[in-house]
């Protein structure tokens, strides 16, 4: 029964991860004015990406993604599909709302979908949470911290080596997404990595094929 | 892997239906019977084609280009050039997908490749003049300035996959001209073919080197 307890609280602790330590700028007046990363998306835009896919035991697949995003209103419409024009999955998210289109297995469950909005708005939206500290991290990272609604923890980085990541963690402080943007590249959503660590960890690679503002229309009244 | 379940029918809308009619005779005849048989003579077929998918979520369509081969009895080559490139290669009862990886081909094993061996299966089929042997569709045939034919799913094997499939021969020499997928409310898929060559000799390795 001993040895059962001190196992319960080994697992117990070692799932208690720590978030990385922010460091504020040295002055008051640094930071106020402290510019967090941004690599969210300003205005409503359409991207098509091609995707690549790596599961466990290195197995790979590619699909196109298309993604429709509104950051003012956070809504977002995404579908999946394959080289030959295959609708896997289309979906759309609007003000919290998850209404499903068409979605053939394995994308057919309901914490997929959830999972996927889930990602495309942590990649191209602004964290809606709290700002809790910025600063930087022990290797010189620019980085701002995010407390979600549900407890989670979003960290908006920024470095000359690696770019713009974002990571997000659990209430317990788990890692459980990084999204990296090349910043080199014209266009910061030309190539983007997503690690997920999950029960099944997963990657995804998203190489742009194609990006394009989507322009509201105004009518003017007679 | 059951997520490409529907992916099989899918390849073999696009490449199969192609194969049956590449071959239409200069005659006025259209019914069902005149194909099968003219669909017998065909050894070796290649074609490009221009690939556009309409979908509600895109402004303008996403447009792919690629080219296929086939040689009877059953070697088959599909390939992307673009935007995302990829291939289906079927050949000696043995059927692999590949991707493009990090500047090189790999093998796609998420892609359903035994699944593909369905693919060959009805190939095989239509090649022999068997083309409406599956039972998943009922085929209508039109005749307006071109031919057209009309494929609708029977029963539910492709309920919520595909709506119906038109088919439209070119006048002379009854070569395909296009292909249009309907998947659902604003949701289609147009193949129009080009450069369509019926009895050429195809190199062999066309279906064994992917690079």
């Amino acid at each position: 029964m001993k040895r059962l307890s001190l196992l319960i609280l080994f697992f117990f602790l070692s799932s208690c991860q720590t978030l990385p330590v922010i460091h504020s700028p040295s002055s008051s007046a640094g930071e106020k004015s402290w510019a967090c990363p941004s690599p969210f998306l300003k205005e409503k835009y359409r991207l098509v990406h091609a995707i690549e896919a790596r599961m466990a035991g290195n197995q790979r697949s590619s699909v196109i993604g298309i993604t429709l995003a509104d950051p003012s209103s956070r809504s977002v419409s995404c579908a999946i599909m394959t080289a030959e024009g295959m609708v896997l999955f289309e979906a759309e998210s609007v003000q919290g709302t998850l209404r499903v289109n068409r979605a053939l297995p394995p994308f057919d469950s309901e914490s997929f979908a959830k999972n996927m909005i889930e990602d495309i708005e942590l990649i191209f939206f602004q964290p809606p949470g709290n700002l809790r500290s910025k600063g930087y991290l022990a290797d010189g990272s620019a980085a701002c911290r995010y407390l979600e609604e549900d407890g989670k923890w979003i960290d908006v980085t920024e470095n000359q080596s690696d770019g713009i990541q974002t990571k997000r963690y659990s209430s317990s402080g788990a890692l459980e997404r990084i999204i990296s943007f090349n910043k080199r590249t014209k266009n910061i959503y030309q190539r983007i990595e997503l690690q997920a660590d999950e029960t099944f960890d997963y990657s995804l690679l998203l190489n742009l094929i194609e990006a394009q503002p989507v322009k509201t229309k105004m009518f003017k009244r007679k | 892997m059951k997520s490409y379940r529907h992916l099989p029918v899918f390849i073999c809308i696009l490449v199969g239906f192609f194969f049956i009619f590449a071959n239409l005779s200069h005659a006025r005849e259209n019914d069902l019977e005149k194909l099968r048989r003219e669909s017998a003579k065909i050894r070796t077929l290649q074609a490009d084609f221009v690939q556009k998918k309409f979908m509600k979520i895109l402004s303008r369509p996403l447009i792919s280009e690629g080219c296929f081969y086939y040689s009877a009895p059953d070697s088959l080559r599909w390939e992307y050039f673009k935007p995302l490139k990829s291939i289906v290669i079927a050949h000696q009862n043995k059927t692999k997908r590949y991707m493009y990886s990090e500047g090189k081909m790999v093998e796609d094993k998420m892609g359903g490749a035994q699944a593909m061996k369905i693919v060959l299966n009805e190939i095989a089929g239509w090649m022999s003049g068997k083309f409406d042997r599956n039972p998943a569709f009922r085929a209508t045939v039109s005749q307006k300035t071109n031919t057209f034919i009309t494929l609708t799913p029977v029963g539910e094997g492709m309920s919520g996959v595909i709506e119906k499939i038109e088919i439209t021969l070119s006048p002379q020499a009854g070569v395909v001209q296009a292909v249009k997928i309907f998947e659902g409310p604003g949701n289609f898929t147009q193949i129009d073919f080009k450069n369509v060559k019926v009895n050429t000799p195809i190199n062999q390795s066309v279906f064994q080197d992917v690079q």
